[in-house]
């Protein structure tokens, strides 16, 4: 009966999942943080090397990319000097503005270490953690090209990114240029459906979607995809994101958006109760002076 | 004794570095795209043949633990999948003395019947608690993965490691063996 027992403690645990979500989430985050930045030292090696096994299987292939690579490196340098130039440029200008970058739109990046390990979840582990680089819950996540997804679950060193294609994941999005606002539904499919759109038929394929920061969750602005018509009919979107090499990812620090406090100042605190009780005297207006 | 001790401590030992190990493949993040058909779910298909073939070398705690670990790392809803597998697990428990006997193919069709079992009460569950889970063809897709890769598993994780079933002669009429 040790057996009946301990299945019952095992249905316990899924009753307390399921109830009480978020603790019980911290608690996988902090065992994933206990468990996976400690494998990194052979994680890494491991799908650097499968990476590797892949491109010795096309030799011609490899010689190819990295004549490619060197061009392309050449034209970087290039841009880099231009960026350079730019940057001086901006420099100059704002100290003549006077105006201060919101030190709160930094970036951290991080390195993917680890995979969800389920075929149904989308989410990628990140070596960036809470301790070290100050990491929190709901963060946006993008990879350089496009969103990628958001924080969902932080541990000391290590935490979560929800991606936009797992089938949790929601995100209210602005389409451009008709300006409707769609919320962003991951269906665990390669292109995530469009929700909630007013008018559709103001949409057309091939319209730049953004993320909109309704709600001040996420930052607006942030380049997510172009809408695209899917076989099924529904309006999908192909995102710029390059999901199939996601390396580094670039968490954005974005603080929550400022809330309008209720108006606590204008009704002051009750005035404790006379314990006196008042005579004809104290109720007579004070004689004014001169 | 003593060295049986070791010998079922280190084979015990063995089936944890196996299912770490497993763990570790399915971690990697290679292919992140969605869309991929789900593959084979080896850690139920290493606990069940282990189960069946040497039931002493996975007792009931070691199964629980490897699978709640299992059930944390890979973004399960904690606790559903380990009670269901060790349900699995003590059935076959239960039946491995007659199984050894049976022929593969009956074993195999059992041990199907239960991952049938396993999978459809997960989805119910789920599905009654209001969880979102997949849906169904992907989960059909990995059941049937899963019942099709059953005699690998047993070849590589069991015949493989010197693991088989308790032959006749190998043990005495109260089951310890000589």
């Amino acid at each position: 009966m040790a057996v009946g027992g301990l299945v019952l403690v095992l249905l316990a645990v899924f009753l307390l999942w399921r109830i009480d979500s978020p603790r019980a989430e911290r608690f996988r985050a902090q065992i994933v943080d206990t468990i996976v930045p400690n494998l990194e030292w052979a994680l890494v090696p491991v799908t650097e090397a499968v990476d590797l096994v892949r491109g010795f299987q096309s030799y011609a292939a490899l010689q190819r990319q990295n004549r490619e690579l060197r061009d392309e490196l050449q034209r970087m340098k290039a841009w880099k000097e231009a960026a350079l130039q730019l940057e001086q440029e901006n420099a100059k200008l704002l100290d003549l503005n006077k105006v201060r970058l919101d030190p709160a739109l930094t970036v951290v990046t991080g390195q993917v270490i680890a995979d969800s390990g389920s075929p149904f979840r989308q989410s990628v582990l990140l070596n960036v953690g809470a301790a070290r680089d100050g990491i929190k819950d709901g963060w946006a996540v993008t990879d350089g090209l496009g969103l990628v997804g958001r924080i969902s679950g932080v541990g000391r060193n290590s935490s979560r990114v929800l991606l936009l294609t797992d089938s949790a994941s929601r995100v209210p999005v602005t389409i451009q240029p008709s300006g409707q606002r769609s919320l962003l539904t991951g269906d665990n499919t390669a292109l995530p459906i469009l929700d909630f759109i007013e008018a559709p038929e103001e949409v057309r394929p091939g319209d730049r979607v953004v993320s909109s920061g309704d709600g001040g969750v996420f930052p607006a602005g942030l380049l997510v995809g172009n809408v695209v018509l899917a076989r099924d009919g529904r309006l999908r979107l192909r995102l710029t994101a390059d999901y199939e090499r996601l390396e580094f990812l670039r968490v954005l620090r974005n603080q929550p958006g400022e809330t309008i406090a209720p108006p606590e100042g204008l009704v002051g605190p009750l005035l404790p109760a006379p314990s006196v009780a008042l005579t004809e005297e104290d109720l007579q207006p004070e004689p004014a002076d001169g | 004794m003593a060295d049986r001790a070791t010998g079922l401590l280190g084979y015990r030992v063995l089936f944890a570095a196996l299912a770490a190990a497993v763990a570790f493949v399915q971690l990697l993040p290679l292919n992140l795209g969605p869309g991929k058909l789900p593959g084979p779910d080896v850690l139920m298909l290493l606990a069940f043949s282990w189960v069946i073939m040497r039931p002493d070398y996975v007792p009931v705690a070691l199964i629980a633990a490897v699978f709640f670990l299992a059930d944390l790392l890979f973004m399960r809803p904690i606790g559903l999948w380990t009670a269901l597998v060790v349900l699995g697990t003590e059935f076959l428990r239960a039946r491995s003395f007659t199984l050894r006997d049976t022929p593969f193919l009956l074993e195999w069709l059992l041990v199907a019947g239960v991952i049938t079992a396993v999978f459809l009460a997960n989805s119910l569950i789920l599905g009654l608690f209001a969880v979102t889970q997949a849906g169904f063809g992907l989960t059909l897709i990995g059941l049937v993965a899963t019942i099709l890769a059953y005699p690998l598993v047993v070849i590589l994780a069991g015949r493989a490691v010197g693991l088989k079933k308790i032959v006749p002669g190998e043990v005495d009429r109260l089951g310890h063996r000589q």
